[in-house]
């Protein structure tokens, strides 16, 4: 199921609910050819995660999504050992560690017979596997999505070196783990902070900025079947003159969406100043740009 | 093709992009998969690989356009560079005899010839070396000069490139002279928009400062700057309560923190209570983590007030950080950590207006500041590190040395400038702010309490 060449890309994440530009295209191909992660940034919602799921779907994987945060350590995203389960089991058998060293002669002897069995009780039972370890030890290859990885700490980052470019991880009780089926991986960033450079080096980077004027039509047009070509065309117009306002916050794709859909929701025929108005929250999260937006509503509808 | 690509790459590395070869490698590999007749999927490859950041993308496409489509290297479709290969190679030659003059003349006679890794590398000397001795008469004439050096190259060699197409290549005829001539001006025209233009990594992906809310309405809106002795007395008391608020929230955050691993010691010891079942399991707390400040504080005349009401809450603050390093200047930095240490607050702020070294009476020189940074306090900048500088960033007109400024981003995990002038006249005069803030996380607008303490909230919590 993996991808053919470019073209195939372009088509099979079209069929997947993604229009790719061919740049976009070229590094999802040469990704998943190579089997290097991407690290994708850009403006947020512009579609980074959604990238992600679509590739999933396209190449019919698993999507394994790990959300990052300040303070996000192995035990959340690696493995857990499931204490109360050793200690439950631990008590439950008490009765068979006294069988095993009942003829013991000496101390050492029993210490070494319950050594003999540590292994019941560091193993693949007491694990609780998190999402990096799901995502190395599915049998089915999948994709990773290590979302906003830019929150993570720096020692978080670190510990990813070894996952990104051996696709494989260290469990100090039970050795290095391999990837049974390489997964594909895609990081997000959202600038926060600069990556290190080791990391940006195993990664190949992709930066999705907003579309282009036709790109982003087709977008709206495939995400809200349902909404004139007309309106669309003058919706994606005026989004993109709010984008030349320097707002606090930029309107993204995800806005135009959620535009698109609450016209066809107001059944508005044409974009009226009127009509815009009413709608500016969908489009503008902040109040100090809305009322930038409705001060420039004559540039916004030219 | 690997030949073109290599060129490039260090093309790239002389005009300061950091490629490695393992990058390199890959981009090969990745070339092989994919249709190099495309220049959309050849451009996206080498994209991919060689520029990987945000800020990298712009000096990425410019470097581009100019190496594969300004300069037509090998692609078929160069006329006059293909036409005239042979007498262009035999005009440089003629240009830069074996013993080569100045460096300048030679990068310049490179690029005539189609290799433009020499200037390059002279852009990017000029652009980042800053003037490592500081005179009694301040100048910004370093980088200027350099770039006065390179321009009379470019005028130099195209006077005798010109004359030696007229005198010398007697076996083309006149039109074919002609045009070997303009290819000639063109290049060096080139040469000289390379020259002139000053590229700034994009900006884009810092972040814009939201309104505060609408807190402590009189006060709050009020720019420090317009304080009488009464107000600042008030002003005081908000922050004392402010900070008594903030460190209630702190605290209640590190009750809640998030568990460890499983602490044995203690499990067993709970244990015994229950006949040795461990009913009750105990968890090994985790240290939370505790960014490490350092400020960089203008001292020169309206800033203070604000960088003394931050410096306040700063230290009010300080069991929230792990250390907070602090540097006041105006035209050199004098670290003030000490006084902040050993004095109650108020009393330091005080005494750092009475410091002695502080040359309260220069102007206000960014660029020495930072080469003065650069020089003594680099390695206190760690990943860890936020780096707050407060500052109009008006500099006299001085060199800015931006580029130091990139250096101390590469080393810290954040840099936030601090601005206390309206932003309606960010960037007039001699201000400076948008030559820095491409090179900061967050630049914001800290004109009153309001703004200032939104800030403080965001860095503590």
């Amino acid at each position: 199921m993996e991808y053919q060449s470019v073209d195939d890309v372009q088509e099979r994440l079209t069929a997947a609910g993604y229009i790719p530009s061919r740049e976009i295209a070229t590094v999802v191909f040469l990704a998943e050819a190579t089997q290097k992660p991407i690290l994708v940034e850009g403006p947020a919602g512009v579609g980074k995660t959604e990238l992600a799921k679509a590739v999933s779907r396209s190449l019919n994987r698993e999507l394994i999504r790990l959300q990052c945060y300040e303070g996000l350590d192995e035990a959340k995203a690696l493995y857990e050992w499931e204490y109360a389960k050793q200690l439950l089991y631990t008590q439950m058998v008490k009765g068979r560690i006294n069988d095993i060293i009942a003829d013991a002669d000496t101390l050492t002897v029993a210490v070494d017979r319950i050594a003999a069995q540590e292994d019941a009780f560091f193993s693949d039972r007491f694990i609780q596997p998190r999402p990096l370890l799901q995502a190395i030890s599915s049998e089915e290859p999948v994709v990773l999505l290590l979302d906003e990885v830019d929150k993570s700490d720096p020692e978080f980052e670190a510990f990813l070196l070894e996952l990104l470019s051996d696709f494989q991880v260290s469990i100090p009780e039970l050795g290095t783990r391999k990837a049974v089926r390489i997964p594909f991986v895609l990081l997000t960033s959202n600038n926060y902070r600069d990556m290190s450079d080791a990391l940006k080096r195993r990664c190949v980077h992709l930066y999705i900025d907003y579309p282009e004027r036709d790109l982003e039509i087709r977008i709206v047009r495939l995400k809200v079947p349902g909404v004139e070509e007309a309106l669309v065309r003058s919706l994606v117009e005026a989004i993109r003159r709010i984008r030349a306002l320097d707002l606090k916050k930029n309107p993204s794709i995800s806005e135009s969406i959620d535009w698109a859909q609450s016209l066809l929701a107001l059944q508005a025929r044409s974009l009226s100043p009127g009509v815009l108005s009413d709608t500016l929250n969908v489009v503008c999260k902040y109040q100090s740009d809305i009322e930038k937006v409705r001060k420039n509503l004559d540039r916004v509808l030219a | 093709m690997v030949d073109l690509v290599l060129k490039f790459v260090s093309s790239c590395r002389a005009s300061g992009m950091r490629i490695s070869t393992s990058e390199v490698l890959d981009c090969l590999r990745h070339l092989e998969r994919i249709d190099c007749a495309r220049e959309d999927e050849f451009r996206a490859a080498l994209r991919t690989n060689f520029a990987k950041s945000v800020r990298e993308l712009a000096h990425f496409d410019r470097l581009y356009r100019l190496f594969f489509h300004e300069f037509r290297l090998d692609a078929a479709d160069v006329e006059a560079a293909g036409r005239f290969a042979d007498q262009i190679g035999d005009l440089a030659r003629r240009l830069a005899p074996e013993a080569a003059p100045e460096a300048e003349y030679r990068a310049v006679v490179d690029f005539l010839a189609g290799d433009p890794q020499g200037l390059l590398r002279a852009l990017h000397r000029i652009r980042t070396e800053s003037d490592a001795s500081p005179q009694t008469v301040k100048f910004n004439l370093a980088p200027l000069e350099g770039r006065l050096k390179l321009l009379m190259q470019i005028l130099r060699v195209g006077d005798v490139a010109q004359a030696l197409v007229k005198s010398e290549m007697t076996d083309l005829d006149a039109a074919d002279r002609r045009a070997l001539a303009g290819h000639v001006g063109e290049r060096l025209d080139r040469a000289r928009a390379l020259l002139m233009f000053e590229p700034l990594p994009d900006a884009d992906g810092i972040r814009k400062n939201v309104d505060a809310g609408e807190r402590l309405k009189q006060l709050g809106e009020k720019p420090f700057s317009s304080f009488t002795p009464r107000e600042m007395e008030e002003m005081r008391e908000a922050i004392g309560g402010l900070v008594r608020k903030l460190k209630n929230i702190t605290s209640r955050r590190f009750a809640v923190r998030n568990r460890g691993a499983l602490d044995v010691k203690k499990t067993l010891r709970a244990a015994a209570r229950y006949n040795g079942v461990p009913l009750d399991l105990k968890y090994r707390r985790k240290a939370l983590r505790k960014g490490r400040i350092v400020t960089l504080c203008d001292v020169s005349g309206s800033v203070w007030s604000a960088a003394r009401f931050m410096l306040n809450l700063l230290y009010s603050l300080q069991d929230c950080f792990d250390r907070v390093h602090s540097f006041v200047f105006v035209d050199r930095l004098t670290e003030v950590t000490e006084i902040f240490d050993t004095h109650e607050v108020n009393e330091a702020i005080g005494r750092v207006l009475g410091k002695a070294d502080v040359g309260f009476n220069a102007t206000t020189d960014y660029g020495e500041m930072f080469r003065h940074f650069k020089r003594g306090y680099m390695e206190i900048l760690t990943k860890k590190t936020t780096l707050i500088i407060i500052g109009d960033a008006r500099s006299n007109y001085l060199s800015p040395e931006d580029a130091i400024l990139g250096e101390m981003r590469d080393r810290c995990r954040r840099v936030i400038w601090l601005n206390p002038e309206p932003e309606a006249i960010w960037g007039t005069a001699d201000s400076e702010i948008y030559t820095y803030a491409p090179w900061c996380h967050e630049v914001r607008p800290c004109r009153n309490l309001n703004q200032l303490i939104r800030f403080i909230e965001e860095l503590v919590l």
